[in-house]
């Protein structure tokens, strides 16, 4: 043996690692690549017929109100994707988030329209024997934030108690999960039924309506709580009066940007009513080159040269018009039920229309309010699993909890408790999924969430989550979300296309996706 | 080597073990020193392996005595024994394939800035303790962050012994580190076995079937069958034969040949 080979070392075998190489052997690579393209497909796809150019930011998906609705759909499935994400990388699965959510919607519209109660039922002996009920607690009208803390209550000890007989029992997540799936799903509609009887129906509805817009009530002095569009309803001698009563530079603020919005709206209708006068004009033009007729041909063109329309005046901005429009900048009294179904970024959007002129609809319109509050809610959630999963001694658990259960036990990491705790955060994502609707829409519906949790697992697949457990990333899972919404948007605006297609596309997806992450594994592994 | 006069790091004085009416072991007494290396041998079913789970908490013996530097111990869980200072070595190194080299090092018992699960890992810093402890007993690897799947079997068995040793192991169970290895990869282990030695005050408990490699590395050996001692001395003790012969359960290895010839 000579010196040369004495000193050579084990970990001279691992070649140096070339500079792009860290960013291509990671596993979100495929994905982002995917997600890039579907961006691309939204976009191009999304751009109007009559518009002649290959930017695809110049498409709908990618106009203001694009951005919002697909912001949305991708973070509503973002929140849940997390729970099922994290979950899987810990070696379990979930299968009853899709009921947890109509459960956690129905139970939080229920308490938010008829109150809370817990009733002891006892047996009365006076009058012959009957139960009576002893009410212990009873709550009415029911807050916002105590509705989603009573729902908490619910859905986190059901997603306890699945973790717990799965760690217990050693069966099979998906068997204990999919039993939730079932029994959740029934109990909702069984309580709904029960509860949402009226008088005069044999069944009740499975649908919560009437829950007032608690998002949107103002404090308005005089009138105290009340909700932003009955406000705005009110006698216009008292809107006016508001008017008067708010200070100058306010008044002034208000009454430059409606004057803006008067000016794009009369100038939108200008441009509309012009397009329709020229119409005509250029019908006959065409029957003219058909017919050959120089002297009409040169006439007609002459005529749509010079065709002018008065331009609509601009609409007065009156004292009402202010009032609303004041009414309208006046933050929500619950901001829990904001925080959850309100907008945010309603600044930025207002400056993108107002002056940037971006944020802008056909009628000359503001285009999008805001974004829809589960964004920031995700990204919240989001930035909170990154941290955990990737820097916290929880997160080195949760990786070898899935990876290696009996060297994760042999150390010391108390992996029920990492089990259980992720069972829970699965509910509390799909709660904090039903909340961002409910307090959207105001309704809740049994039928909420439905096969809400295969497309979870199917976006933390994509994203480079290994079924097996003990592999993925944070990352990984957000880029999942956004090709599994993006696809839903993008195949909706291809021409002569099923909207339904974009199933056939993910299903490929998945397969894909985990063929790859597979791949990926075994080279860790070492098995390649 | 012979440090007789010492105090044993670990003794166990007539240990028993009974599973219902079957003895795994039937009373033994073993004396480990540390700096030693010691080479525990046995066929299959002779009870090594009740031995050394009832020495590392995993089960508690029926009868008998632990000592640990003079005083008895009872090990109520795995967990008791590794305060103790046993740290145990598993054929299977308890390690997680998928994570890195530094998160499996310090894996149940990660450094964090507050003193909760949900306290940052102090990754820089456990990245240096990993690099500097593998390099200590022999390896160096080149990069901390790189999975434990991409390691070598030698390696992942050096990553594990520089965890029990750096988090506090006096005597080290070493459960047939040299088995399902090939050839270089066995001498890197005996490599590592012989540098922890050479650490001076930790004790070796090594498991093995592979006679040449006790041979090789052991100070002092002690034999066992069906639950019994049959044998035990240094190595300067114990003349070569003796030991191919004590290993197969005290019954002639010679014979065998003859046997075979017969068949």
């Amino acid at each position: 043996m000579n010196s040369a080979a004495e000193v050579r070392q084990e970990s001279d075998r691992h070649a140096t690692k070339k500079p792009f190489a860290a960013i291509f052997s990671r596993p979100e690579i495929g994905p982002i690549g995917v997600m890039l393209l579907l961006f691309g497909m939204l976009g191009y796809f999304s751009i109007p017929a009559a518009e002649d150019t290959w930017n695809p930011f110049a498409g709908e998906g990618f106009n203001a109100l694009g951005i919002r609705n697909n912001l949305r759909v991708i973070s509503q499935l973002g929140i849940i994707s997390l729970g099922a994400g994290l979950l899987i990388i810990a070696g379990e699965f979930d299968l009853s988030i899709g009921s947890m959510i109509g459960f956690a919607g129905a139970c939080m519209a229920m308490t938010l329209r008829w109150g809370f109660a817990i009733l002891i039922p006892y047996i009365s002996f006076d009058g012959g024997i009957h139960l009576e009920f002893f009410t212990l607690i009873s709550l009415e009208p029911v807050t916002p934030i105590t509705a989603i803390f009573i729902t908490l209550c619910f859905t986190l000890t059901f997603g306890w108690l699945q973790g717990f007989i799965v760690v217990k029992t050693g069966l099979p997540s998906f068997i204990v999960t999919l039993g939730g799936l079932f029994f959740l799903r029934g109990l909702t509609e069984v309580t709904l039924r029960a509860f949402n009887k009226k008088p005069n129906q044999s069944a009740g509805s499975t649908t919560v309506t009437e829950i007032p817009d608690i998002k949107n009530i103002i404090n308005l002095p005089g009138h105290g709580e009340i909700e932003r569009q009955a406000a705005k309803m009110l006698p216009e001698t008292e809107l006016s009066d508001l008017a008067k009563s708010l200070p100058a530079d306010l008044v002034a603020k208000i009454t430059e940007r409606l004057e803006y919005t008067a000016q794009r709206v009369a100038d939108a209708k200008t441009g509309i009513m012009e397009a329709k006068g020229v119409k005509p004009l250029e019908n006959a033009l065409e029957n003219a080159i058909n017919s050959k007729n120089e002297y009409m041909i040169n006439a007609i063109k002459d005529k749509i040269a010079n065709f002018k329309i008065n331009p609509v005046p601009p609409k007065d901005v009156t004292e009402v018009d202010i009032a609303k429009a004041y009414l309208d900048t006046l933050p929500s009294v619950n901001q829990v039920a904001n925080f959850f179904g309100g907008d945010i970024l309603e600044p930025v959007f207002d400056w993108l229309y107002f002056p940037i002129d971006w944020n802008v609809n056909n009628f000359g319109n503001q285009f999008a309010p805001g974004l829809y509050s589960c964004v920031m809610i995700w990204v919240l959630l989001s930035i909170i699993c990154y941290i955990v999963l990737s820097r916290t001694q929880a997160g080195n658990w949760i990786y070898s909890t899935g990876g290696n259960l009996s060297a994760a036990q042999a150390n010391g990491v108390p992996t029920n408790k990492v089990k259980i705790s992720l069972f829970v955060f699965s509910a509390f994502c799909a709660t904090v999924f039903a909340a961002c609707q409910v307090f959207e829409v105001n309704t809740a519906d049994a039928a909420k969430g439905n096969l809400k949790e295969l497309e979870a697992i199917a976006a933390a697949v994509i994203g480079g989550i290994v079924m097996t457990g003990g592999f993925g990333t944070i990352l990984g899972i957000i880029v999942g979300a956004f090709i599994f919404g993006l696809a839903k948007e993008a195949f909706f605006y291809i021409p002569g296309i099923d909207g339904s297609f974009y199933r056939v596309f993910l299903g490929g997806v998945i397969v894909l996706s985990a063929m790859l992450n597979e791949n990926i594994r075994k080279r860790i592994m070492g098995n390649i | 080597m012979s440090q007789t006069l010492e105090i044993p790091l670990i003794k166990t004085i007539n240990l028993a073990k009974k599973f219902g009416a079957f003895t795994a072991l039937n009373g033994v007494d073993l004396e480990i020193y540390p700096g030693e290396v010691h080479a525990l041998l046995g066929d299959n079913g002779a009870g090594k392996s009740t031995l050394i789970k009832i020495l590392s908490g995993v089960f508690p013996a029926t009868s008998g005595d632990i000592q640990i530097e003079g005083n008895s111990v009872k090990f109520a869980s795995p967990r008791d024994a590794s305060d103790a200072g046993i740290g145990t070595v598993y054929q299977d190194l308890a390690l997680n394939a998928l994570t890195s080299v530094t998160r499996n090092f310090f894996l149940g018992r990660e450094l964090r800035t507050f003193n909760n699960p949900f306290g940052l890992m102090k990754m820089k810093e456990m990245d240096r303790i990993a690099s500097a402890e593998m390099a200590k007993i022999g390896i160096n690897i080149a990069d901390p962050e790189q999975p434990v799947g991409t390691m070598s079997g030698g390696q992942r068995q050096t990553l594990a012994i520089a965890r029990a040793i750096y988090f506090g192991a006096k005597v080290l169970i070493l459960d047939e580190p040299t088995s399902a290895l090939g050839q270089k990869q066995q001498m890197e282990v005996l490599k590592t076995i012989k540098r922890v030695q050479q650490l001076g005050d930790i004790a070796i408990i090594l498991i093995t079937h592979n006679e040449i490699h006790a041979r090789l590395i052991a100070d002092r050996f002690t034999f066992l069958s069906l639950g019994e001692v049959i044998g035990s001395g240094t190595a300067n003790d114990l003349a070569g034969d003796d030991i191919k012969t004590l290993m197969a359960g005290g019954t002639e290895i010679g014979d065998l040949a003859k046997e075979l010839e017969a068949v």
